[in-house]
């Protein structure tokens, strides 16, 4: 197909464009090429790190059921030290706590819960642990300890359980009218759904006369 | 053209670049993710949730339900704005969780994945996973591998946050044990009756207030809209009865199958095996012999004692528990030397020597013989004629369900032509309404009570298409007569709402006289009450009571004794509960400790899980597509 003038005069405009610029349009996309490469590689080294954490909290959970307490310390020691930055890390420590709660060992699981707290990403789960930590207080009976980790600020979602546990507390502490005002706090905060918390909440504060 | 492309230089390279660009880092996949239906049910954080995969979870969902319930259940009846909006939420909760888990990176690992799909027993051929059943089921599903294990993956990261939130909830043994005792703390109580009968001649209600109550409650007073309908069924047993079969072709059948009707001698046995290995050296082949020989003179010392010697020196360990019966078997499930010498045996209670096999040394007992045996045409003429006749009829029931469902549809305004065709009996029934399971079998179906229902057949009066209500019946029905929804006449109803308000008014008046005994019982005086047996109740043993009695039984203040209250007993009057004694409960064993542990476990751990998803909905940014859930 023959070119005509105009079309060969653009061809030219075309060349004389490419030569000016060509080198940067591949440095440009030279560059694109490796940040998309090392974006990748960041992911896949993170995706490597996950699935291991992910294989060491599998074993946790399956040491958990076996009631193999070393083989759940190691992995659970393995995912802290190694793997501190996976949600993994965090779910392992939270059900390592409830393993060791079980088992009588209530420092263990505090120290588990409080590692939650310092080194977690997820403040859902910081919520849970500060919660949990507050439950075990109360079985040492640190009252004081307990009642401080509840005032401690929380996600709203979780304020029915806080205020429950405070009613607990104070109901430990002998403190009627408190214990009252929690558990209704905690009704008033829980769901409209009749479920078993809501009902167990509700035994508690008419237990009080309420 | 190219005059375009030199005005746009810039946009066209850019365009080309990214192009280039997502192709070289996202793969071509993510292309077809675009292509979205256009319906949305809802938006989760910008990531669709679209009507195919609702009706998918729908579907899902009603195949549970037809599991639990059974066809009757009426499906249509049960997908409400309410069950929708139900289901959407808890789709709505599953892909916050899930989109956490995936944005921490979470993914369960190519083993658990794999344990995963080779536990599901609908993949198992006796007991063992079997890749054709799971290609099987999959096909059956419209998935294949890929996506099925895909949505795999996906449930088991969810679980794996939900199980990790759920059961790390921790009780505290202090709350758990007050919980329990609260729960446990039984008092004694009798109870004393101040019934309605004794006000229904005070109560007054006029006429007005009759008509007030039925002018206000309409919805007590509505007849359902109902049909009379006529119907034919079709089914494959009804075919098969009248198939003829004649004497030819029983023999013929009978002949083909000889082999099915004859059994081989069977012969039950017990053993005792002293294991020795095929290859194993002379010496210890010898010394088991011995041994073999040593508890064969044990035996035929004491015969009687066989299965005592069986279950002590026997080391097969299928048999030695049940002192060495191996059940009846023919000869070719028995390797031969073993076979041979139990066949050989002339009668019931003899013992074998000690016999040689690939397993060891065995000494026989034969303790049954079912001597084999050929059925002769007679025996088996009434299970063959029915196999027959059930095999003709297979073949033409494809076939007729074809034409039945064509004839139905094509002379659509009467059922007489299809019951003259197949020779069926037109059945009628008294009335029904849209509630699917009162309705008389064989229309106790949904899809065919929604068809009897629909536009088509109260409109148009065209017969409902034939609908297979069980496997080999079909049924196809039409309407005789058709009553829309009405309401009860005021005079048809008026004396039993006056009746019912009388009735509530004593109540009124019996609740009142008892609050007034009870304040005299309080303070010690008799109210010439008859009072009831005393029994215990809890909160965990309410026996009877309802729930606002019993609250108020466990909540009184016991500090003095007897005490007293008081509730309404449905619509028999008044009830006095006098509260005699509080008991405390036993001791606890450690089994019941845990148990109310695992309560509260539950109870928390459940919150926890609520309160995390609740916490992802705060911060999510969701947007339901109301007309989808609102549609009638």
């Amino acid at each position: 197909m023959a070119l005509d003038h105009e079309e060969r005069e653009q061809l030219a405009a075309l060349k004389g464009w490419w030569q000016e610029h060509g080198n940067l349009v591949v440095v440009a996309i030279v560059a694109v090429a490796i940040g998309a490469a090392g974006w990748r590689g960041w992911n896949w080294y993170q995706n490597k790190q996950s699935l291991e954490a992910s294989a060491l909290y599998e074993m946790l959970t399956r040491a958990v059921q076996a009631s193999d307490a070393k083989t759940m310390r190691d992995a659970s020691g393995a995912l802290a030290e190694s793997y501190p930055r996976t949600l993994y890390a965090s779910l392992g420590a939270l059900v390592a706590a409830r393993y060791d709660f079980d088992h009588r060992e209530l420092k263990d699981a505090k120290a588990q819960l409080e590692w939650v707290l310092e080194r977690s990403r997820s403040d859902d789960l910081k919520d849970l642990a500060r919660l949990r930590l507050a439950a075990v207080l109360l079985d040492e009976k640190a009252y004081d300890q307990a009642l401080k980790q509840l005032d401690a600020p929380h996600g709203d979602a979780y304020a029915a359980q806080y205020a429950a546990l405070r009613g607990d507390v104070l109901v430990a502490k002998s403190q009627t009218k408190e214990a009252q005002a929690a558990y209704q706090v905690a009704l008033d905060k829980a769901g409209k759904d009749d479920n078993a918390f809501r009902q167990s909440v509700q035994i508690r504060l008419e237990a009080l006369g309420g | 053209m190219f005059k375009f492309v030199e005005k746009q230089k810039l946009l066209i390279q850019i365009l080309l670049g990214g192009l280039a660009l997502t192709f070289a880092t996202w793969g071509i996949q993510s292309y077809t993710q675009f292509r979205s239906q256009n319906d949305t049910v809802a938006t989760v954080n910008g990531l669709k949730i679209t009507q195919r995969e609702y009706d998918d979870a729908l579907q899902r969902q009603q195949q549970r339900l037809r599991q639990m319930f059974g066809d009757r259940l009426d499906l249509d009846a049960l997908d409400t704005p309410a069950t929708r909006r139900a289901l959407l939420e808890s789709m709505i909760d599953n892909r916050l969780v899930a989109a956490a888990a995936a944005k921490a990176r979470l993914a369960v690992s190519d083993d658990t994945l794999r344990e995963a799909i080779l536990g599901i027993a609908a993949f198992q051929e006796n007991g063992r996973f079997s890749r054709s059943a799971y290609e099987a089921v999959l096909r059956s599903q419209g998935m294949t591998p890929q996506s099925f294990e895909s949505s795999m993956r996906y449930e088991l990261t969810l679980a794996q946050v939900s199980t990790a939130v759920t059961h790390s909830a921790i009780a505290p043994r202090s709350v758990a044990a007050r919980l329990a005792k609260l729960l446990e703390d039984k008092r004694e109580v009798s109870e004393a009756l101040v019934p309605v009968q004794q006000f229904m001649a005070q109560a007054k209600v006029d006429a007005a207030q009759a008509k007030a109550y039925y002018d206000a409650h309409q919805d007590e007073f509505r007849i359902p809209e109902r049909v009379r309908a006529q119907y034919v069924v079709l089914s494959g047993a009804a075919l098969a009865a009248a198939q003829p079969v004649t004497e030819a072709e029983l023999e013929q059948a009978y002949e083909a199958n000889s082999s099915h009707y004859k059994s081989d001698e069977q012969r039950r046995a017990s053993h005792i095996l002293i294991q020795v290995a095929p290859d194993a050296k002379e010496a210890t082949r010898e010394a088991a012999r011995k041994k073999a020989e040593q508890i064969l003179a044990e035996v035929r010392k004491s015969p009687g004692s066989f299965a005592e010697l069986a279950k002590k020196y026997s080391q097969d360990p299928g048999s030695a528990e049940k002192g060495g019966d191996l059940g009846y078997f023919d000869r070719g499930m028995m390797v031969k030397p073993f076979a041979d010498a139990v066949f050989s045996l002339a009668k019931v209670g003899d013992i074998s020597g000690v016999v040689k096999s690939d397993f060891g040394y065995h000494i026989i007992d034969l303790t049954g013989i079912q001597p084999g045996h050929t059925r002769t045409l007679n025996e088996v003429r009434k299970e063959l004629t029915a196999e027959l006749q059930k095999q003709k009829a297979a073949r033409g029931y494809a076939e007729a369900a074809e034409r039945f469902s064509n004839l139905v549809f094509e002379q659509a305004d009467s059922l007489q032509a299809v019951a003259q065709r197949y020779k069926l009996k037109l059945q009628t029934t008294g009335w029904i309404t849209r509630s699917a399971d009162k309705a008389p079998p064989p229309l106790n179906n949904g899809k065919l009570i929604s068809a009897l229902f629909s536009d088509d057949v109260l409109g148009k009066k065209h017969n409902t298409p034939a609908i297979e209500v069980a496997p080999e019946t079909m049924v196809a029905a039409r309407a005789l007569e058709h009553e829309a929804a009405s309401l009860r006449k005021f005079d048809d109803v008026k004396s039993a709402i006056e009746q019912d308000l009388r009735r509530q008014e004593a109540l009124k008046l019996a609740a009142k006289e008892g609050e007034a005994m009870l304040s005299k019982l309080r303070l010690g005086a008799d109210a010439g009450l008859k009072w009831g047996a005393i029994r215990p109740v809890s909160r965990r043993e309410a026996k009877g009571l309802s729930p606002d009695a019993l609250r108020r039984i466990v909540t009184a203040d016991v500090s003095k004794l007897p005490a007293y209250v008081g509730a309404d007993k449905d619509d028999a009057g008044y009830a006095i509960y006098r509260i005699i004694k509080v008991i405390e409960p036993d001791k606890k064993t450690d089994a019941q400790m845990a148990t109310d542990v695992a309560n509260l476990e539950r109870a928390e751990g459940g919150a926890d899980y609520d309160a995390f998803v609740a916490s992802l909905r705060k911060r999510a940014d969701i947007e339901i597509n109301e007309k989808i859930i609102e549609r009638k």
